[in-house]
């Protein structure tokens, strides 16, 4: 299992790997320094500015042990959640478009999708747990707090534990239901299992895009009720995506190396993943700057608070990464189609695209408990090595034990470039 | 009347392809295969590499862009400042979505005008649309391909011999 967990980091170079963790190291300690200063400045002059996170009603002074790792844990599972969305959506797609280069990767990401139903399920009852320490709005009392009362039809908590169960059946009932026909067709080829998995897909996709709007809005956007943005949803769903399409092409590598994947993984397909990659750099950058720019254009305090408060401190700077690290850099990077298929570049990438979607969630959540800026400390690092080793012992299990991709699919041929004359024309010789 | 190239007639897109890599492996640099419908791995066939027209569309859009912001930053910000609702006189963030479109509008020129200039476009006359047989074929269901006499590998005895080896069954000399 550790050597298995290892070899994922096959695709860097050793030297160039630790040249990356040095240089994150570093980051983090001049991050924590920085803080540290900061909150030696303000605890001198005794003015901690409460007009500054006047709208949030974010716990003041320090926060308890329970609350620090309710964040750091929400972080690490809305990051882990963001690949098993993103693998359910790419085979939906799959199926959506009846496309023949994704028959290589599907396999494995059916894997990934069904990890949402049992095993995030389960991960996620820490956060139901200590809901009450990680939402703000779950100790306000409703009379009190115009925005609360107002939406208060959403966020009540029988409405906050019955959604969240409702999504992971959801989840459970498409991942599950697709990979069941999926694996059947390995066994009896039989064409009615495609369109069985095209019934998933096309009702599918709109119980996915709901239910992850929904989990975006209740597990992320509730840290701050008053917060109102249309796009919340979408931005987390192109997150998502863009952190998958690379991790995908990054495990397409790896099986390729290992060999499970070395029949059907040709070069068109490492192109193909890597031009949905860069799809989402742009249309995550599409939809975020979309968000910002209605609210800074509007200039509604009920919206511009969210921005106001990410911009102080470090935070101010985990946005800039944000703009230059998840659009800039992939998008100028990524044009020449070489790029794509430099396998070198793209296994730097994958751990390049990890960090910015790692910041791009701390940039959601952390602010609402560190207004100051970043604060990535042991908890954060616990949580996401966890909640990661787990989902990799569960997906290498199911992996292993089934076929590693779908072998009598009706577009299997096409996918590994064969071109198979069909028996009516035989005939017609 | 000077000789432009030498013709080789395919009945297959299989055998203009290797035909293709045949000519490409003998070094020849000035010749090209015309097919009535686009062949996928033509390309790698005759050892074409990727085409230089994403520099023009590269090129176009950053000029777009970078018209599009300092377009805005002086009209808005230094030669006619106007406030309004209390924004920044210069902000790239309302610049965007005009720079954005010219971006645009800018890379597609470039495409335009790149994918012309590379392929020597506009043009009157090609030797070529005067061979009937080359006409009827090429744009129907014969697949074909010509050397150019410009070639410095070009010998009339020596490319004929290549081209009848690769399976050609009509070979002829185009003139001008």
């Amino acid at each position: 299992m550790t050597s298995h967990a290892l070899h994922l980091l096959t695709g860097l170079r050793r030297s160039v790997a630790a040249g990356v963790i040095a240089l994150f190291a570093i980051a983090l300690l001049g991050n924590g320094a920085f803080a540290a200063e900061h909150a030696k400045a303000q605890a001198k002059t005794g003015l901690v500015e409460d007009s500054h996170h006047g709208h949030t009603h974010g716990p003041a002074g320090h926060p308890t042990a329970a609350k620090k790792f309710g964040y750091a844990y929400l972080t690490a599972y809305m990051f882990c959640l963001s690949l098993c969305l993103g693998a359910l959506f790419i085979v939906i797609l799959n199926h959506l478009f009846d496309a023949q280069w994704m028959i290589p990767i599907r396999r494995f990401l059916e894997h990934i999708a069904c990890l949402l139903f049992p095993t995030m399920f389960i991960l996620w009852i820490p956060i139901g747990y200590l809901a009450v320490d990680i939402y703000p709005w779950m100790s306000i009392d409703p009379d009190h707090d115009h925005a609360l009362h107002a939406k208060a039809i959403l966020f009540n908590k029988p409405a906050f534990y019955g959604v969240s169960c409702l999504l992971f059946l959801v989840w459970g009932f498409i991942a599950h239901g697709l990979r069941r026909a999926s694996l059947a067709q390995d066994k009896d080829g039989a064409a009615s299992h495609t369109r069985t998995m095209r019934r998933y897909a096309a009702g599918g996709i709109f119980l996915f895009a709901f239910s992850l709007t929904g989990a975006a809005i209740y597990w992320m956007k509730s840290l701050q009720h008053q917060f109102f943005s249309t796009m919340y949803g979408v931005v987390y769903f192109a997150g998502s995506v863009w952190v998958t399409a690379i991790t995908t092409y990054w495990l397409l590598l790896y099986f390729k190396n290992r060999g499970d994947l070395k029949d059907v993984a040709r070069e068109v397909t490492f192109h193909d993943c890597g031009k949905l990659f860069f799809a989402f750099t742009v249309f995550y950058a599409y939809i975020h700057f979309s968000q910002y720019f209605l609210i800074w254009n509007a200039a509604v305090p009920e919206e511009t608070f969210w921005y106001v408060l990410r911009e102080n401190g470090t935070w101010k700077w985990v946005g800039q990464l944000t703009i230059f690290g998840h659009f800039w850099f992939p998008f100028i990077f990524l044009l020449p189609i070489h790029r794509k298929l430099n396998f070198q570049a793209m296994s730097m990438m994958t751990g390049w695209a990890w960090l910015c979607h790692y910041m791009d969630l701390q940039f959601n959540i952390g602010p609402v408990l560190y207004p100051d800026g970043l604060s990535v400390g042991i908890y954060d690092v616990l949580s996401l090595g966890g909640i990661l080793a787990v989902l990799i012992f569960m997906f290498s299990r199911a992996f292993n034990a089934h076929p590693p991709y779908p072998q009598r699919d009706p577009r299997i041929a096409e996918a590994m470039g064969v071109y198979i004359e069909p028996s009516s024309s035989k005939a017609a010789h | 009347m000077n000789a432009y190239g030498l013709m080789a007639v395919f009945e297959t897109p299989a055998d203009a392809m290797h035909a293709a890599e045949q000519v490409r492996d003998a070094g020849y640099s000035k010749w090209d295969v015309h097919t009535p419908f686009p062949v996928h791995g033509l390309d790698a066939a005759m050892g074409i590499s990727n085409s230089k027209v994403g520099w023009f569309t590269f090129i176009g859009g950053a000029t777009g862009y970078t018209t599009g912001m300092i377009m805005i930053w002086w009209m808005n910000a230094f030669d006619y400042k106007i406030v309004i609702g209390g924004k920044p006189m210069f902000s790239p963030f309302y610049a965007f979505p005009v720079s954005y479109e010219l971006t645009i509008l800018f890379a597609s020129f470039g495409s335009l005008i790149g994918m012309a200039l590379l392929n020597r476009l506009p043009r009157l006359h090609h030797p070529l649309l005067k061979n009937r047989r080359f006409c009827q074929g090429a744009s129907h269901d014969k697949f074909i391909l010509v050397i150019e006499t410009a070639d410095p590998k070009f010998n009339a005895e020596e490319t004929r011999k290549l081209l009848a080896s690769a399976g050609s069954k009509h070979i002829e000399m185009v003139e001008d």
